[in-house]
């Protein structure tokens, strides 16, 4: 027989019937169902194959804990792959697919794993990875090559190729509370809590509220479980303080009671509604944190316990109570505890026989007794299941006798059972306060480790701080939410509970050992036989069991596997639980989607920075290409131009006539203040000072450390008002170590600074005719040389827009900067384009700037690199004897002043071809044997002025070496050829151009 | 992690910038001491526990502070404005000096 | 006289996007002020700047960190010990400003091209915020008139509140464009008006 959907009960909605298919085939289910209980009500049990053994598997659990029942969720071409089934709300149009299998689930080729098992033991990677130490297969080459196949034989669902197209959000969130967890200790905690009116937000990872009572059967305030927590959330919904979140999962807990979450916004939609996200990652600023996230089922450890049918009791309750879904029609129990009875109670209201409950212990609780009576079962008290029998669906269970001393005893009975129902006791959900800090603290009597003392602000309740029951997890919860909120205790009535009067405390007995594969950890399928094989091998420390055996790794964060793991250990070892200890627990708490965590942040990821000319440029077929943020044009090309041509054709323009380029990106910092000047002198190496109002200066600047750091002109504004510009990379940095040196080094001195680089909107119009453009459209000042000599300043308007106009080269040609209000930049650009008509002027990109600059040797970012030195650029002009500056006792060191040091140079291509930067430059010798590494060339182009390909070098030795004939080496692009080292300044190097 | 920034309140991280040991001292700027230098520039002490360290609220107020930091549990134990750090420290070297 | 560009031009789309079928969450809107400007005192200044804002813009700004003022399309708020943001309607409030701040008491700049104002307002205003910001955007966190800087990722932002539902946001000038495309991204499950 087969699992199948009961007659009646469960809180799903029967008149709603949803259509979904698995693996291909179409299957219907009722809202309110999971992937799992649809699929169970339909008869299905086998689910997947396991990690490395690829056996069947079937569903374990009921919610998040699930290690087997894994699927790929398929939209369009997405595949999302590794979700529990007992998560996944089924909606009309679901499509999943079962994992790890091939070809079907049902006949695997992989399932051959299962004979070498041996093979592939605990510590298989790190074993068969080593690799000979001698002989061709040395190393771990050859395995490196293996790995592939192998990967592909284990492992979990497979990631598809196509672009994720659903949407993400993220979310910020502060409150007062934060209760973790619905259950009827969570619920009371939130309605405690938001009674003194703070901000509270409860958040619980299934659609409903109400976490136990769902299935729990039991009557609280003389109402069904269920209907009470559906009162109390409504309740909650309605206060206005409250925020409740469905269907997320708390599953980070960071410093300063910062928690994050995974709201599952529309995995249960098959379209989310517009501007809907699928996921939204909420980043939660807690007060105080109640902790209410209840307590994992634990599986018994023996041969067999991973067949199809397996699952463990408080599941199939679950199914049976919440699903109205029968896991089998004759069921078996398998228990070390209480709970199961209610478990066997509940089946069999449902509709299931109880065959049997197999129990450990040679006595049980009258309660327990009574259960056992209603559900019509044998009780084998001292037995313990030895074995289970079946293909892909259990069939039958082996018993024998089992003593207090874990012996087995007896002939084997076999009891036939389609479904085996199976309790190894509660582990509490300890992994938030685990990750907050602390260590998880043993229980020897409820053979669990409960949360650890806090070491942040959060307060437990309910099952997660060991509660025996629903009563006192209520009382708990109350208590926590008062105190959470800072609140007295309340009197309020006790709320009463109608439950069987169980026994919380399992038997100290998990694993019942025989021969054959008892898996501790379903989802890594790590045996009992593997954790022993592990402390054998010397891999005691918990910790590296963890990592050898990979139990209680990943997703699964040993939810099931954890305690069974240790104990195992810790008695192979013959040392208590709490000498062998426990792991910390890491986040996530379970799987988190990559699209949640990167939020709105997708595609680009970073957001664009556009000039005020940018659209200009665009719409003038201007080739975009993106310097840091900022966005700048490459080359306005002509329609079949290629770049070179297009930079040739624009840098010649401006050698012979005029052209102009957008500057807005420079770094602008307005300096104000009464010490103004003075601090210019300490951070700059020249002097500042001495600069008169109304004229700029080129200035460098060191790091203390003495090499060279940034450069650019500063505008003497006025006697305490400066605007300095920076090179556009590093404007930012420049800014925070102008504030640190305020802040921290010279608090005394009186000097604002301002970024205003976003207020100022620049063009610098260059060449021979730039300043004919310049008197052809500015008005209210003359541009003469008499009134704007070179690094004069002058005001005046262009086109009714006030311009301030510096007269300073780049370029090496005559040239000015115009800046105006970035509101009025494309207009004052558009104003100079048409002034430049009659002079045939021309918009420049950054290769015709780069090959303008080159030309004259001036130097950028590719040169100020971080390594070089003001001597080692021959800016040494430039380092004041006058007055110390940042970085001028530092820049003096020997190493430093080395002869032997690499030093600006230029590189003419001898044999007419391009250079590349990157390239080194060598002595001699071939590409695949080159001569002595003499330095590297850091910037290049083709020359228009010289008519060659020529490019800037770091050289050891620099200016001395011109002349001499040295090579361009480029190993990676496979390049190498002759070049003759010049000086950096190539064209015009007495200046007469730009002075004119 | 939060840092209290003393203008703006609890603030994340992300919106801080490191800016160093707060312990050290810059040389006076005409020294030509090497050895002073290079303590200041590149010696820094890596205790275990309390340190003290300059942050920048750079996306914030723009201030740098001063915060003791534990550096093994990141707990921030004081904060305040480097500029008042800085000016007590230079007040508290020049009345030494002037004793000796 | 020419009209400053706004760098929204091209992205500012007026009507109603999103899902708007349950009603418009968000409103946003780029308020266009005459006048940014950026004051800042000389330690130990603080209380004569205020007094300076306080006859250039007619604003009482309280003490306290962020604390500030809104009134009549006049905003001024507190962004950094002695530093505070105003913003004006009318054009020329840098001269006003400057006129009233003596050399002593600090400095004055003028940012009325270097940022973008943007306002966000309606009933989601708060939680289309909070997807950008790590910012407790309650009322009683962050009254009326008040204000801070914050960041996302890349875009510094300096915010004041302006009403209960209304938050004016000053943004670098370049980022203004990318900012809003993603301002309105972020609204569209709330449904937004631009206007």
């Amino acid at each position: 027989m087969s699992p199948r959907r009961a007659a009646s009960g469960g809180r799903i909605d029967r008149a709603r019937t949803i259509r979904f298919t698995f693996d291909g085939q179409a299957y219907t289910g009722h809202a309110g169902d999971t992937l799992a209980s649809a699929l169970l009500a339909n008869g299905v049990t086998l689910f997947g194959r396991s990690f490395k053994y690829h056996r069947p598997r079937g569903v374990l659990t009921a919610g998040i804990d699930e290690p087997n029942a894994l699927v790929t969720i398929l939209a369009g071409d997405v595949r999302e792959p590794n979700i529990p089934a007992t998560m996944v709300e089924i909606y009309d149009g679901l499509s999943a697919v079962s994992q790890n299998r091939f070809p079907s689930l049902g006949f695997d080729i992989g399932a051959v794993n299962q004979l070498g098992g041996k093979l592939i033991s605990a510590g298989f990677y790190y074993k068969t990875f080593m690799g000979p130490v001698v002989g061709p297969l040395k190393g771990t080459r050859f395995w490196m090559f293996c790995e592939h196949f192998i990967r592909r034989a284990a492992g979990l669902g497979s990631a598809g190729h196509a672009a994720d197209n659903a949407r993400y959000g993220k979310m910020n969130a502060f409150c007062d509370v934060l209760v973790v967890g619905a259950g009827p200790a969570g619920l009371s905690a939130a309605k405690a809590a938001a009674a003194g009116g703070g901000r509270v937000v409860l958040a619980d990872l299934d659609a409903q509220m109400g976490g136990s009572t769902q299935w729990s059967g039991e009557t609280i305030d003389g109402k069904p479980a269920a209907e009470w927590a559906q009162a109390l959330a409504d309740e909650l919904a309605a206060t206005p303080n409250v925020r409740i979140l469905p269907r997320t999962t708390v599953w980070g807990y960071y410093d300063n009671n910062t928690l994050a979450a995974l709201e599952r916004v529309a995995d249960h939609k098959l379209t989310p509604a517009r501007g809907e996200p699928r996921h939204r990652h909420w980043i939660i600023r807690a007060g105080s944190v109640v902790l209410a996230t209840g307590a994992f089922e634990r599986p018994l450890v023996f041969r067999g316990n991973d067949r199809p049918g397996v699952m463990l009791a408080s599941a199939a309750e679950r199914y049976a109570n919440e699903f109205g879904v029968l896991p089998g029609e004759n069921i078996a129990v398998f228990t070390n505890n209480d709970s199961a009875y209610r478990a066997a109670a509940a089946l069999k209201q449902a509709g299931a026989s109880v065959a049997a409950i197999v129990d450990i212990r040679p006595d049980v609780s009258v309660a327990a007794r009574e259960l056992a009576a209603q559900a019509g079962a044998e009780l084998l008290l001292g037995y313990a299941v030895v074995g289970t029998e079946g293909g892909k669906g259990l069939s039958n269970i082996k018993v024998r006798r089992f003593d207090n001393a874990g012996t087995l005893s007896g002939e084997p009975r076999i009891i036939a059972a389609d479904c085996l129902a199976m309790s190894g006791g509660w582990s509490p959900v300890v992994h938030l306060a685990s990750q907050a800090g602390g260590k998880p603290v043993w229980d020897a009597e409820r053979q669990a480790f409960l949360p650890p003392s806090p070491t942040q602000n959060w307060i437990g309740a309910g099952a997660f701080a060991g509660a025996a029951d629903t009563e006192t997890a209520i009382a708990e919860g109350r208590k926590a939410g008062e105190k959470a909120a800072g609140e007295k205790a309340s009197r309020a009535k006790a709320v009463k509970v109608f439950a069987p009067a169980l026994d919380p405390n399992p038997a100290p007995y998990r694993e019942v050992r025989a021969d054959g594969k008892a898996f501790v950890d379903f989802q890594h399928d790590v045996t009992a036989e593997d954790v022993r094989l592990a402390r054998r091998e010397g891999f005691l420390s918990v910790e590296h069991l963890k990592r050898y055996t990979t139990l209680g790794m990943a997703t699964d964060q040993g939810k099931t596997s954890n305690v069974p793991g240790l104990a195992i250990m810790a008695e192979a070892r013959g040392l208590s639980i709490p000498e062998v200890g426990t792991t910390r627990f890491r986040p996530p708490f379970s799987a988190v989607s990559l699209g949640a965590l990167a939020g709105e942040r997708y595609g680009e990821l970073r957001p664009d920075r556009l000039t005020p000319m940018h659209d200009w440029h665009v719409e003038q077929g201007a080739r975009m290409y993106a310097a840091g943020l900022w966005f700048r044009p490459q080359i306005y090309g002509h329609p079949g131009e290629t770049v070179e041509q297009a930079y040739v054709r624009e840098a010649k323009a401006v050698r012979e006539g005029v052209g102009m380029v957008d500057v807005s990106t420079l770094g602008k910092i307005a300096v104000q203040g009464p010490d103004a000047a003075e601090f210019l002198d300490r951070v700059y190496t020249n002097m500042f000072s001495t600069l008169a109002v109304g004229k700029a200066r080129y200035g460098l600047m060191l790091r203390e450390d003495g090499i060279a750091y940034d450069d650019g002109t500063t505008w003497r504004l006025g006697e305490q008002e400066f605007l300095m510009t920076t090179t556009t990379a590093n404007a930012g940095k420049v800014m925070q170590q102008l504030e640190y040196y305020l802040d921290i080094v010279w608090p005394e001195l009186r000097v604002h600074l301002t970024s205003v680089t976003d207020q100022w909107a620049g063009a610098a119009i260059a060449g021979p005719k730039s300043r004919d453009v310049l008197a052809a459209c500015v008005t209210g000042t003359k541009v003469d040389n008499e009134a704007l000599p070179f690094m004069g300043i002058v005001h005046g308007e262009i086109d009714g827009v006030p311009v301030m106009i510096c007269r300073l080269s780049f370029s090496g040609e005559m040239a000015y900067e115009v800046y105006c209000g970035a509101g009025y930049g494309l207009h004052v650009w558009e104003a100079l384009m048409e002034a430049g008509e009659p002079f045939g002027i021309v918009p420049y990109g950054m290769e015709a700037l780069g090959t303008l600059r080159i030309e004259k040797g001036h130097v950028t970012g590719t040169e100020i690199d971080g390594r070089t030195t003001a001597r080692d650029l021959y800016l040494d002009w430039m380092l004041s004897k006058k007055k110390p500056f940042a970085g001028s006792a530092l820049m003096d060191r020997e190493g430093l002043l080395s002869p032997n040091r690499l030093k600006l140079a230029g590189v003419v291509s001898l044999d007419g071809r391009a250079l590349n930067g990157g390239a080194h430059v060598v002595t001699g010798g071939s590409l695949d044997e080159p001569g002595e590494d003499i330095g590297h060339i850091t910037a290049v182009c083709y020359s228009p002025a010289l008519g060659k390909y020529i490019g800037l070098a770091m050289v050891r030795g620099g200016k001395e070496r011109i002349g001499q004939r040295a090579y361009y080496c480029d190993p990676v692009r496979k390049r190498f050829g002759p070049v003759e080292i010049a000086s950096h300044h190539f064209y015009d190097p007495e200046g007469s151009r730009m002075h004119g | 992690m939060l840092i209290t920034c003393p203008y703006c309140g609890p603030r994340d991280l992300a919106e801080f910038t490191y800016q160093g040991d707060a312990n050290r001292v810059r040389p006076d700027p005409a020294s030509t001491d090497h050895e002073a230098w290079y303590d200041y520039v590149y010696q820094r002490a890596n205790p275990v526990g309390d340190h003290k360290e300059y942050w920048q609220h750079s996306g914030g107020c723009r201030s740098h502070i001063v915060v003791v930091r534990n550096t093994m549990t990141h707990a921030v134990g004081s904060v305040g404005f480097a500029r008042e750090h800085e000016e007590r420290k230079s007040a508290a070297r020049h009345k030494s000096g002037e004793k000796a | 006289m020419v009209e400053p560009l706004s760098p929204l031009a091209p992205v500012w789309k007026p009507g109603s996007h999103g899902n708007f079928v349950d009603g418009v969450g968000v409103v946003l809107s780029e308020t266009r002020p005459g006048s940014i400007v950026e004051a800042a005192a000389w330690h130990g200044a603080e209380k004569k700047l205020m007094a300076a804002i306080r006859k250039a813009t007619g604003l009482s700004l309280p003490d306290g960190a962020g604390a500030g003022a809104y009134a009549d399309g006049r905003g001024a708020f507190g962004i950094a010990p002695g530093r505070f943001l105003l913003a004006d309607q009318a054009e020329g409030l840098a001269e006003r400003l400057s006129a009233a701040v003596a050399a002593d008491t600090g400095t004055v700049t003028d940012l009325s091209h270097g940022r973008t104002a943007i306002r966000v307002a309606g009933p989601k205003a708060e939680w289309l915020l909070s997807k950008f910001f790590a910012i407790d955007f309650a009322l009683p966190a962050f009254p009326v008139g008040s204000g801070l800087a914050t960041v996302h990722h890349d875009i510094f932002a300096q915010i004041q509140r302006t009403g209960e539902n209304a938050f004016d946001l000053y943004v670098f000038r370049s980022f203004a464009r990318s900012f809003w495309t993603m301002l309105g991204h972020g609204a569209e499950e709330a449904g937004y008006e631009v206007r």
